[in-house]
């Protein structure tokens, strides 16, 4: 089985290749278990035996925990480091109702199981440590997680554990585990895969008995056998490839009236049709006692569509996998208000147009509703990928899906499950996903036409021996059926598609719309579109400028006592300066700044016409809230691989150009740290648009690289537009394709990857029509008996399929 | 040629039991997750333990 391995197997090997980085991950000075910057007082813990620092209490008894059990080979074998653990334990009890046990898990041998999904997972380290630590938990019987999926299977014992123990210690380690749609969809899903699997293997072995025992049939050249062995033979061969002819062809038997009803002839109707007349025809000169059966040519002809078609599902399951699980992530629960304003915890199905619900600040809005009470602000960026947060008035709708961030809310619910935006987006995605690139449904097209031509040929062509050679006109016009099935041509273009996604994914891209792949080959300029994308995020402290005899150093440190504490992206740059003083009565103000006492004195940081009463310059004022002692310019750092990767963009013969919404003066700085010439600042979302409609005019084809939150019109507006994003929130960024790796190499390599795609379309292509083209005319005038045709069509398809899989092999 | 008339239903069963046992594999989920055993292998010492962890249930580590 090892074509069933490749999905998964090699995502695996692939992500351990790169094991160099475990090193860096361990004793970078960051926390020890998710890497993050340490804070002023680190959580000191002693694991695997040596002292180990972490960011937080939380990251710190995970790291215990994993130490105490034994597992600490996790941080060796991981490959990315582990997400931040909250440091509050997270309540999982609504878990433990009967009715969400109900929907979500299901009855198996000595207790129950449920699926969960996480988002958290970032390499099979993650599955691995997922595995061995749900199994270590008294009463659980079996656990199974897979990283590529998001998923995590669990049984348990209900009278040794509940699920919310459970929950509760996957989310303790980091993994915040999410409700998945609903047991019965994850096992139809587990029961699609493993009927797969079994078609395939019974294909497999029933027909290599097939043609084993044709084999004797063949090597029968001179007609010595008997005819009672030879009739032996002929039955036995009936009898294996039966099962294969109807068990692991059934797809195609499917797709063939699929196709029918619809009226149209398509490739399931060749395949099945070639498979039964040469089944059947095989099998009335068996009972009739002829000189030939075709018995192998029709296992075959099963056997390997089904690899092909196997690879195919695979390679597309893996790059959607990903987007799936997350745009499944919604709340599961809902807190709803009776009559009496008693407060209930309950499943979303049972919830009700007009019921009353309630949402605490941070939880996530259950159905779409109507706002009552009093106004509120909500986090709508799942739906819109607006980052801020959004305020809504009395009586305006709250989205489903959208966080809660300001007072806890209640809402009278207006729509509720499948009616939700949220729901309506996810369909979207899965559409998205769905449809089948125009590329592919060319060669759909194509093929289909081929199909109505070789079908009034092969009629030819019977008719035509009929008349000349009327024993051969049967045996000729099977062979020119199966021999010129246009599989390799309808195979082509998708399977180098699908597993260029494949590879894709592996490298952590995704792609969101099925022509992104195509449309990138094709690109001659990329435009990044935010600074944001090329810088580190984490800002660094640039200069120091000093008023009124406020000496450098003592700045710097009432600058960072104050920022300590604060998680405001630009205060992260000063908190790293050496502590030495203590900050009191530190409060926010926010949009502007801090203040609070620092020795004796009221001090103010932030904007300077907060903090010093002066014009606002883009810089961080240290002042007193009339008087500036001090100005800090603080920009980001350039991603330590922006350089390097822009230096491959160039290699590929691509114009990298920076147009960006931000200032003058960090836009320069970004464009001399990297070497881009002729930046454009300040840009509005519409200059953007035209700005790149202008390429677009000049004959240039354009990638947009941003962030995709506030600029859907500029990624809309490019030929292809990707998004550096990272975990939450991926499926909901308006952009052809997802960079969910935080390296920015990946674009070159995605692009890399793109123009080997299109050129092993190419081959496909040009070996496909010219094996039909060749095949045909040699089958119609007797060269080929019916086994060769089904060996050569079905070598033409894997050929196909082979080269289409080079793909998934990495590039570095 | 009588020995076919053994051999060939001896094949027969021997398909048929390769088809059982790689049914029952499928089934009781061998193809499920290819990816934690993997990192299994590259473990140093293999936890015998399958208790809940305690203070004193601690491995040095090899390295």
């Amino acid at each position: 089985m090892a074509a069933s391995r490749l999905g998964s197997g090699q995502l695996t090997w692939g992500r351990l290749s790169s094991a160099t980085e475990v090193v860096d991950a361990n004793v970078s000075p960051g926390c020890y278990h998710c890497g993050e910057p340490l804070p002023a007082q680190p959580t000191l813990c002693v694991v695997g035996g040596e002292p180990r620092v972490f960011c937080c209490n939380g990251c710190a008894a995970a790291a215990t925990w994993i130490g105490e059990a034994s597992l600490d080979d996790y941080y060796r074998l991981r490959s990315a480091s582990a997400g931040r653990v909250a440091a509050e334990p997270a309540d999982f009890s609504a878990w433990d109702q009967d009715s969400v046990l109900a929907e979500h898990s299901r009855v198996v041998e000595g207790g129950r199981e449920i699926t969960v999904l996480t988002d958290a997972m970032r390499c099979a380290a993650c599955a691995w440590l997922i595995d061995r630590a749900l199994r270590q938990q008294p009463g659980v019987l079996d656990a199974g997680a897979n990283a590529i999926t998001g998923r995590i299977i669990v049984s348990w014992d209900p009278r040794r554990t509940s699920v919310s123990t459970l929950m509760a210690r996957l989310a303790a380690l980091g993994y915040r585990p999410w409700l998945a749609t609903g047991e019965e969809r994850e096992q139809a899903l587990r029961r699609e895969r493993r009927r797969w699997l079994m078609r395939i293997g019974v294909a497999g072995l029933g027909a290599m008995q097939a043609m084993m025992f044709a084999e004797a049939l063949y090597l029968d050249t001179r007609g010595e056998m008997a005819l009672a062995t030879r009739d032996f033979f002929r039955w036995i061969t009936f009898l294996v490839s039966t099962p294969v002819v109807f068990y692991s062809g059934w797809p195609f038997l499917e797709g063939m009236a699929h196709e029918l009803r619809a009226r149209r002839l398509g490739m399931d109707t060749l395949i099945a049709g070639s498979t039964l007349l040469a089944y059947f025809a095989s099998l009335f000169e068996t009972v009739r006692g002829g000189p030939h059966v075709w018995y192998d040519a029709a296992v075959m002809f099963v056997l390997l569509l089904l690899l092909a078609r196997l690879l195919e599902q695979r390679a597309r399951r893996v790059a959607s996998a990903q987007v799936d699980a997350l745009a499944h992530a919604r709340p599961a629960l809902a807190t709803r208000e009776d009559g009496s304003g008693r407060v209930e915890q309950v499943p979303l199905a049972a919830l009700a147009i007009g019921d009353v619900v309630r949402v605490s600040s941070g939880e996530a809005v259950p159905a779409d509703g109507l706002l009552l009470d009093h106004p509120s602000a909500f986090d709508e960026s799942l739906i819109s990928g607006e980052s801020a947060p959004v305020q809504r008035n009395v009586g305006e709708t709250a989205l489903a899906g959208s966080i809660c961030r300001d007072r806890p809310a209640r809402l009278r619910v207006s729509r509720t499950g499948s009616d939700t935006r949220l729901s309506q987006i996810i369909r979207l995605v899965e559409q998205a996903q769905g449809a089948r690139p125009r590329l592919a449904r060319v060669a759909d097209r194509i093929a289909s036409a081929f199909v109505i031509v070789l079908l009034v040929s092969s009629a030819g062509v019977y008719f035509w021996w009929l008349r000349h050679d009327p024993s051969r006109a049967f045996e000729i016009t099977l062979s020119v059926l199966v021999v010129s099935c246009p599989c390799a041509l309808s195979l082509a273009i998708p399977v180098a598609l699908t597993a260029a996604n494949g590879a894709l994914a592996r490298l952590g891209v995704l792609g969101l719309r099925p022509d992104a792949l195509t449309s990138l080959a094709r690109v001659d300029r990329v435009v990044f579109d935010k600074t944001g994308t090329l810088g580190t995020g984490q800002p660094t402290l640039l200069e120091v400028e000093v008023f009124s005899g406020m000496d450098r150093e003592r700045a710097l440190q009432i600058a960072a006592a104050l920022e300590r504490d604060s998680r405001h992206p630009l205060a992260l740059a000063l908190a790293a300066e050496p502590a030495g003083l203590d900050a009191s009565d530190v409060r926010g103000t926010p949009g502007l700044g801090l203040q609070g006492r620092v020795d004796g004195s009221d001090w103010r940081i932030g904007r300077a016409d907060f903090a010093a009463s002066r014009e606002d310059d883009g810089a961080v004022w240290l002042g007193d809230g009339s008087r500036a002692f001090a100005r800090f310019v603080i920009q980001e750092s350039c991603r330590p691989d922006a350089a390097a990767a822009i230096a491959m963009l160039r290699r590929q013969g691509l114009v990298v150009e920076l147009c960006s919404g931000d200032s003058e003066q960090a836009v320069r700085a970004f464009a001399a740290l990297l070497d881009i010439s002729d930046p454009r600042a300040r840009q509005l979302p519409e200059q953007k648009v035209s700005h790149v409609r202008q390429l677009q005019a000049q004959g240039h084809v354009v990638a947009m690289v941003g962030d995709g939150i506030n600029d859907a019109p500029v990624l809309a507006g490019a030929d292809v537009s990707l998004a550096m994003a990272d975990g939450a929130a991926l499926a909901q960024r308006a952009a052809d394709m997802v960079i969910t790796n935080p390296s920015l190499l990946r674009i070159p390599q995605a692009i890399a990857l793109s123009r080997r795609t299109r050129r092993v379309i190419r081959q496909n292509l040009a070996w496909a029509l010219a094996y039909n083209l060749l095949a045909l005319p040699l089958a119609a005038t007797g060269q080929v008996t019916p086994w060769i045709a089904a060996l050569g069509m079905a070598l033409s398809s894997l050929l196909v399929t082979l080269n289409a899989l080079r793909l998934t092999r990495m590039a570095h | 040629m009588a020995i076919l008339l053994v051999l060939v239903p001896i094949s027969l069963i021997l398909l048929g039991l390769a088809i059982w046992a790689f049914v029952w594999a499928v089934k009781s989920g061998q193809y499920d997750d290819l990816d934690a055993p993997a990192i299994d292998i590259l473990r140093n010492d293999v936890a015998k333990s399958e208790a809940p962890p305690s203070g004193h249930a601690k491995e040095t580590d090899a390295d």
